[in-house]
């Protein structure tokens, strides 16, 4: 089912020379840009170039990615290279649910907590006991007419852990705060209204003692916007839409886009026809990162609606943008419209991993942006300036971009209209990758890229607006893009632009996320079921696990109470495209489940749904 | 004709309702203990507890009428049913419509009941804004598919022949 390539062989870093080099950058803050603390944070063998922003996650995993960064990566060696053929399942739990198991646990107080899709229970297991045993289970009762506003299955992408609370959103657009110890609600907001089609499936970021979550929506005319909550109290701090005027996207007196195409008064209001940007989407369900020294967050908003753009002219801001904000006051620093006048459903949810590396011989502040229109984007993230941008999977909606206009070069071929058919327009509304989240790691210098190769034929629509349902206006076929694969997981050499190694899946997109570790490992899924370890540095396979669903969840890793390292990953299919393998999606309706049929159809024979946590060990 | 159609459903809807609240009054079993709630099932989805059999079911003024199929499938656009349930109701955010399984029964009157006062899971109660005539043409348009009367099935895209794909440097 799977094929190997490998492009390349990395040589293995001497990680004495690695430390000392580090040392040597430490000490000398003058070859800097950044502030002197931005090289506080190192990792045993970390290449010497490169920077952590923020602490990796120490044995724990607190936060939806491990780290504020995105990083996704554990200095955790003691499963590594030479042993990881010996893992082995220590405990597997079932949840009975057969919906999409997106998301990672969280592990803290030696406590792994499990956040599943509807109805949303948090279950804590103990760890320190043998088996690791329910210790209770928090049920929130979500409403649950919102399983028929969820464009996407009725998945939930995880928790964040502070200050003794366990924090996340229901699918009925409550965030609800959880007594980490007991499993008691502390208290729970509504962020958003079921009425108007708005569901919550993101995993909130806690960032000093502000909960930031956003909203989900995008195919039902939401009007897409961030909210930040206190997290003593629940309370809202402030909110901040992606659409309409400068007041309400808290663009104020700090807003210093880089480049022009993003600058000038109330962009969210001029860049539609009018009023069509209060029920224009833009909805944010993906994920959350945070400089501590910058003190930005930084994420990415979705698609306009309806997805017939004929319906919508203008750039359509700020839809398809990534979004740099102070986390207390809210206030944007920058933004840069990644996709303007999208056509092609190219949320930008994606993942933003931040990092401090050599960018042309030169230490800089980078965000690294693998984007669902296939591009793999630099961005300076102090200023928003776009470094470089090439392509990861086939790409033909645009040839590239121009770095100093930041816009892209759009082939209006592929641009969809009314009662026209836009055909073979790569990558799909899936993306050349989707919300599953990347990792990377500072021993390599590569990034993990979970990544899908899928085209469409897309025709635009005339859509109604109605509260509560589908505002959508596209009849969308996809299939499998060219050259015989459909899934990759790919490693990029973030400072030269190019594949390093990659695994391609033949049939199937590659769903899940992926974690990096210090033992030299990579870990993912494939929809299919099998659990992955592959060489870091070369890509090889070492060892894999068939878990009893397709694989849509992120995995972790930590350390419990017996000092040893676990890894943990959920496996339950679902999500949408994996939502065709359920018996409710008919497979001879290429424009079911929002067009991702015709790209799926053999998943119902490789894999069913049903939900369930692993738990892997070295015996 | 639509107006002939319109008083025959117009007739034929009360008398359905009619049949169903029709109770078996003269069974000789003994007398079953008050229950709370009787007379008001319109369209029986469950079985019928106890002895007695459900009454016919109203039946769909426009079945099989093709001109109806019809504009049951532009409803089903127009109304935003195909972001749901797939641009030919093969499933998505709800269930597929083209399958034989129905959660709520597959009889027309139960599908007209489902459309008028909508499911827990999401499915709106459309009573409140789409009329009862038109209601009826989107149970014909659901009905009709997989058969040969099926407006505007489904058909494959053809196989992509060229493309212009820039690849990803290597």
């Amino acid at each position: 089912m799977t094929r190997q390539t490998r492009t390349a062989r990395r040589a293995v870093f001497v990680p004495a020379l690695g430390i000392l080099c580090g040392l040597v950058l430490v000490l000398s803050p003058g070859l800097h840009a950044a502030p002197p603390e931005s090289a506080g944070v190192t990792v045993p063998g970390q290449r010497s170039d490169i920077h952590l922003v923020s602490p990796v996650p120490d044995g724990t995993w607190t936060l939806p990615a491990g780290d504020m960064a995105n990083t996704r990566y554990s200095p955790l060696d003691d499963i590594n290279t030479t042993n990881v053929t010996k893992l082995t399942p220590v405990k597997i739990f079932a949840d009975g649910i057969p919906h999409g198991h997106e998301g990672q646990p969280l592990v803290v107080n030696n406590t792994l907590y499990m956040v599943t899709p509807f109805p949303n229970y948090l279950i804590a297991f103990d760890l320190t006991k043998p088996g690791f045993p329910m210790k209770w289970k928090y049920e929130p009762h979500p409403d649950p007419r919102s399983v028929g506003k969820a464009c996407c299955d009725t998945v939930n992408r995880g928790a964040s852990y502070a200050d003794g609370k366990i924090v996340y959103a229901t699918l009925d657009d409550n965030v609800v705060a959880v007594d980490a110890d007991k499993g008691t609600e502390i208290w729970r907001t509504p962020v958003g209204e079921v009425s108007k089609g708005e569901t919550e499936t993101m995993a909130p970021l806690i960032v000093k003692h502000v909960v930031i979550v956003g909203i989900s929506g995008g195919e039902l005319g939401t009007h897409g916007r961030v909210t930040a909550l206190n997290l003593d109290n629940g309370q809202v701090m402030w909110r901040a839409y992606n659409t309409g005027p400068d007041k309400d996207c808290l663009i104020g007196p700090d807003f210093h886009p880089y480049y022009a195409k993003d600058q000038g008064r109330d962009l969210g209001v001029s860049t539609w026809p009018p009023d069509a940007w209060k029920i224009g989407g833009g909805p944010v369900w993906g994920w959350i990162s945070y400089d501590p020294q910058l003190n930005l967050i930084y994420y990415g908003t979705g698609n306009p609606g309806p997805w017939n753009p004929d319906q919508r002219p203008g750039a359509n801001k700020w839809t398809c943008t990534i979004w740099a904000r102070d986390p207390e006051t809210g206030q944007a620093k920058w933004a840069f419209q990644i996709v303007p006048h999208d056509a092609w459903d190219y949320d930008e949810i994606m993942e933003n991993i931040l990092v401090d590396m050599n960018w042309e011989g030169k230490p800089r502040k980078l965000l690294l942006h693998p984007a669902r229109s296939g591009f793999m984007m630099v961005f300076d993230r102090q200023t928003g300036q776009l470094l470089s941008a090439k392509a990861f999977e086939p790409v033909n909606w645009a040839s590239g971009f121009d770095l100093k206009t930041g816009e892209p070069d759009v082939d209006s071929s592929k641009v969809t209209h009314t009662g026209v058919f836009a055909r073979d327009a790569c990558p799909s509304s899936t993306g050349a990758k989707e919300f599953v989240p990347s990792a990377f790691s500072p021993k390599t210098g590569l990034l993990y890229i979970p990544a899908h190769n899928t085209c469409m034929d897309r025709e635009g629509l005339k859509a109604n607006y109605i509260q509560g349902t589908p505002y959508v206006g596209a009849d969308v076929n996809m299939y499998p893009g060219p050259d015989g694969y459909q899934g990759e997981l790919i490693a990029w050499d973030v400072e030269h632009a190019k594949k390093v190694w990659s695994i391609k899946d033949a049939v199937l997109p590659v769903y899940s996320g992926v974690l990096a570790t210090g033992g030299d490992l990579v870990f993912y899924g494939t929809l299919e079921g099998e659990f992955r370890a592959v060489d870091a540095h070369t890509g090889k396979v070492l060892w894999q696990f068939k878990t009893g669903s397709g694989i849509v969840g992120d995995p972790i890793t930590f350390k419990g109470p017996d000092a040893k390292q676990y890894v943990a990953i959920y496996s339950g299919v679902g999500g949408w495209m994996g939502a065709v393998a359920f018996p409710s999606i008919s497979l001879d309706d290429p424009t079911a489940a929002l067009g991702v049929v015709g790209a799926m159809k053999p998943i119902k024979q490789l894999t069913a749904p049903g939900g369930a946590l692993y738990i892997f060990g070295l015996p | 004709m639509r107006r002939l159609l319109l008083t025959i459903f117009a007739v034929l809807v009360p008398l359905g309702l009619l049949a169903c609240s029709g109770r078996s009054a003269n069974s000789a079993d003994p007398p079953a203990p008050p229950m709370s709630g009787t007379g008001n099932v319109g369209i029986p989805v469950g079985p019928i507890p106890g002895p007695g059999q459900p009454a016919a079911l109203p039946s769909n003024p426009y079945a099989d009428n093709p001109v109806a199929i019809q504009d049951g499938r532009r409803l089903f656009l127009w109304y935003n049913c195909a972001g749901c349930h797939g641009g030919h109701a093969g499933g998505g955010m709800g269930p597929s419509l083209r399958d034989k399984d129905w959660i709520y029964g597959g009889d027309p009157a139960h599908i007209f009941d489902s459309i008028l006062e909508g499911r827990a899971h999401g499915m709106p109660a459309w009573g409140t804004k789409i009329p009862e005539d038109q209601i009826w043409k989107l149970v014909a348009y659901i009905k009709s598919l997989r058969t040969p009367q099926e407006p505007d099935p489904p058909v494959a895209p053809p196989e992509p022949k060229t493309r212009t794909v820039h690849e990803p440097p290597q």
